[in-house]
């Protein structure tokens, strides 16, 4: 299992065109967005700026874009190919499959998030404590297994031309409705309500309890951990059943 | 109970196992048992249910009813225990990694594994060990998926049509390896569509048709019953059908204008019979039948016998 984990890690690092872009469209974006906004306003009824809001957004953004995008398409690649049924018959336990496929994406959001926190930084004058840095960091990495959970899972509901569109409406659904993109106060209040429960919005809220100076709240960090382990155990479970022949 | 020291002897145990897809009947009412050391063929033509036979062996694929046994245990815990190699047909490989990290994994999987570099020999990969897996041709391609077939000390190795791909030196080199497991006890079960490659290599071939198990048995009983060879000649002035149809050893007959055309279990005695009548046959051609001929032979000889 640990050599799956190895191997599916030294290849992901191997494919330094989708580490590059990977790496670097969230800053890309971050500078787009946080371009043309004041850099001293406050966001409504925090401390924040604009430019700190959407650096904590833009890195866990980033990092769902690489791991649903990356992990989705791949799986369903390798299913098609043969692949997966030819790892089936070994005795590598499901949970080993999923392991190794949020383990390869893990590599690839760290640098996401470490490269927008360093622009924000050093263009948008972003400032925070050590600690914060540090704690957004472990944060926005750890939170962000919860996606390549999910991605790994669509992977193996979907298949051929299907799985791009369903990714992209998961991905573009859970990051506005979840808040990544603005703040959900602007959201009707029916809407709000449900934002809450998603794992975008628990995702995003860890990132902002942090820039606010405070520890993540438990209820997030519970959400969170709940959809993961839904999400990975679904994947491990289909893995097992899949029967899609090549 | 006879059933239970039976299950606990054979290597492969299917009883009355039945799947379809939609109306394709894929495997109908399969029972078979596979011994421990046996090298057995699976024998069929396209479509005739091999590869689905084989899917439900290794539990790729759930059956509609009936049950699948291997080693005593279901299939998915036979491979977890590290008993089975599988080669499929359509198996794909981890792409962007190279040949041996990728037998590694395989080595590394299986709780009874051989040592990397013996494989990688064994599979006559050791050579390209180093070249990324998706630049490989499809020979080679074919020789790594049984590099991972046989990265352990399995008990049964499985293979899905394993020569497909290859050139001729490269399919008796296979073959050879195959021998080799076979003589180290294991029970080795191979799909072929190729009657050649089943008289060479195994020693019970199973017949495969339309999911039904048609015959069951060694090459040569097999290809007795395959064996029918056709008889064709031109006969001149009157055809007495009578007569001819008396000849000996006829499973099938047919005139049409003066060509006379018969399928004999014995084209040798029947030539001598024909001869004996007196007759002069003319441009008399004897061939064998080719395999899928003989899956009609066999076919209709099965449905005659259960009509």
């Amino acid at each position: 299992m640990n050599t799956l984990i190895k191997l599916e890690i030294t290849r992901t690092l191997r494919n330094k065109k989708f580490m590059f872009f990977s790496v670097i469209y969230p800053s890309a974006l971050y500078l787009l967005i946080s371009g043309s906004q004041n850099t001293t306003d406050k966001i409504g009824g925090t401390d924040l700026t604009f430019p700190a809001f959407f650096m904590v957004s833009m890195a866990s953004f980033g990092a769902i874009t690489a791991v649903l995008m990356g992990n989705s398409e791949k799986i369903a690649k390798e299913r098609e190919k043969g692949w997966v049924r030819q790892l089936r018959l070994t005795a590598l336990p499901g949970r080993g499959y999923v392991l190794a496929k949020i383990a390869s994406a893990a590599v690839v959001t760290l640098p996401c998030i470490v490269v927008v926190f360093l622009v924000a930084a050093t263009v948008k004058d972003v400032r925070f404590d050590a600690w914060q840095w540090l704690a957004l960091t472990g944060a926005i990495w750890a939170g962000s297994l919860c996606f390549a959970a999910l991605g790994v899972a669509i992977g193996y509901l979907a298949s051929g031309d299907a799985v791009r569109p369903i990714t992209m409406i998961i991905y573009f659904g859970l990051s506005i409705l979840g808040g990544l993109w603005m703040p959900t106060t602007t959201f009707a209040p029916w809407l709000q309500s449900l934002a809450k429960w998603l794992p975008t919005h628990a995702y995003a809220a860890l990132g902002q309890a942090i820039e606010a100076g405070n520890a993540p709240d438990a209820k997030d960090v519970a959400v969170l951990a709940a959809y993961f382990l839904l999400f990975a155990g679904g994947a491990a479970w289909l893995y097992r059943k899949d029967t899609l022949k090549a | 109970m006879t059933t239970t020291t039976s299950t606990s002897t054979s290597v492969v145990s299917f009883a009355h196992v039945s799947k379809s897809y939609g109306d394709v009947h894929a495997v109908a009412d399969l029972s078979l048992e596979l011994h421990p050391g046996e090298t057995v063929a699976l024998l069929g033509p396209n479509g005739a249910g091999k590869s689905s036979t084989l899917d439900l062996l290794l539990g790729l694929r759930g059956a509609d009813s009936g049950a699948v046994r291997l080693f005593g245990t279901t299939p998915e815990q036979a491979i977890k225990d590290g008993r089975v190699g599988a080669m499929l047909q359509s198996g794909g490989l981890m792409e962007e990694v190279k040949v041996r990290e990728l037998v590694k994994l395989a080595c590394d999987l299986h709780p009874r594994p051989h040592p990397v570099e013996e494989v990688l020999d064994r599979a006559g990969i050791a050579q390209i060990a180093d070249r990324t897996v998706n630049k490989l041709s499809g020979g080679q391609e074919q020789r790594v998926r049984f590099a991972l077939a046989t990265a352990g000390a399995n008990d049964l190795i499985v293979l899905d049509e394993p020569t497909t791909g290859m050139d001729v030196t490269a399919r008796q080199a296979f073959w050879a390896t195959m021998r080799e497991q076979a003589q180290q006890g294991r029970t080795v079960l191979f799909a072929t569509h190729y009657l050649e490659e089943a008289d060479a290599i195994a020693d019970r071939v199973l017949v495969l048709h339309k999911g039904r198990l048609l015959a069951d048995g060694t090459a040569s009983e097999i290809k007795a019953k395959a064996g029918a060879r056709r008889i064709a000649f031109d006969l001149e002035g009157a055809i007495d059908e009578g007569v001819l149809r008396e000849l000996p050893f006829l499973t099938s007959f047919d005139v049409s204008g003066r060509t006379v055309r018969l399928q004999s279990t014995d084209a040798d005695a029947t030539v001598h019979a024909l001869y004996g009548l007196s007759l002069y046959p003319r441009n008399l051609e004897v061939a064998g039948l080719g395999l899928e001929q003989a899956f009609v032979a066999i076919t209709e000889a099965e449905e005659a016998r259960t009509a």
